[in-house]
């Protein structure tokens, strides 16, 4: 079984990513951490928990490219 | 951190992170983002800023061995292909979407068109209720 350790965060910008796609992402990577969403004022922050060890570099960067990938 | 005047971009983070910042009123949200996908599979892309003003594009290096300035010019390239694109896509919108409805207006079976094809197919010299004879026809004694 995969370590799992520490927690990431990210921002996105509510003006400009949709909480429908973080919500998909968030779907896609549920198996590699933890994730919970809160919709703040401008911004969506998304916290990544118990994140797996083999991810854990880029996941955080991953995740904000793949709510872009849906975006286009 | 540097900065380039001409093409207003920022390096940073030991050369592997590089912003820009765009005036929206020339490079409109989808132009950016279409742009950005491009890159997506050399660099991780987050997006900032108010769609109205300015957007910030921050890209960072996924391949630490390639140079980040690489992509400057290159992303600037594809913003004005994607302006190009998306122009054209607008301008085309009323030739598309009649093209488009054409196609549609044709595969549906057209009821008019139906009706007359069973006009046409239909006999009219057959008078099976002999309706179309006279009353001497009808009556004719020596044909009894």
């Amino acid at each position: 079984m995969n370590q799992r350790n520490n927690m990431e965060k990210i921002k996105f910008n509510q003006k400009i990513y949709s909480l429908d796609m973080i919500k998909e992402t968030a779907k896609q990577f549920k198996d590699l951490a933890e994730i919970k969403i809160n919709p703040q004022n401008n911004y969506i922050e998304v916290q990544l928990d118990e994140i797996d060890q083999k991810v854990r570099e880029i996941i955080k960067d991953e995740f904000a490219n793949y709510v872009l990938g849906l975006m286009s | 951190m540097s900065n380039n005047e001409d093409f207003k971009y920022t390096i940073s983070g030991n050369e592997q992170i590089i912003e820009f910042v765009l005036n929206t009123k020339i490079y409109s949200l989808p132009v950016i983002s279409q742009a950005a996908y491009f890159f997506l599979d050399k660099v991780y892309i987050l997006l900032d800023g108010d769609p109205k003003k300015e957007i910030i594009v921050k890209m960072k290096l996924k391949n630490k061995q390639e140079k980040i300035i690489d992509f400057a010019d290159n992303f600037y390239n594809e913003l004005l292909n994607q302006l190009l694109r998306v122009g054209i896509s607008k301008s085309n919108s009323k030739i598309r979407e009649y093209i488009v409805s054409k196609a549609l207006y044709n595969a549906v079976p057209n009821e008019v068109d139906e009706l007359l094809k069973e006009v046409e197919e239909e006999d009219w010299q057959e008078d099976p209720l002999g309706i179309a004879q006279t009353w001497d026809e009808k009556n004719d004694e020596s044909k009894k």
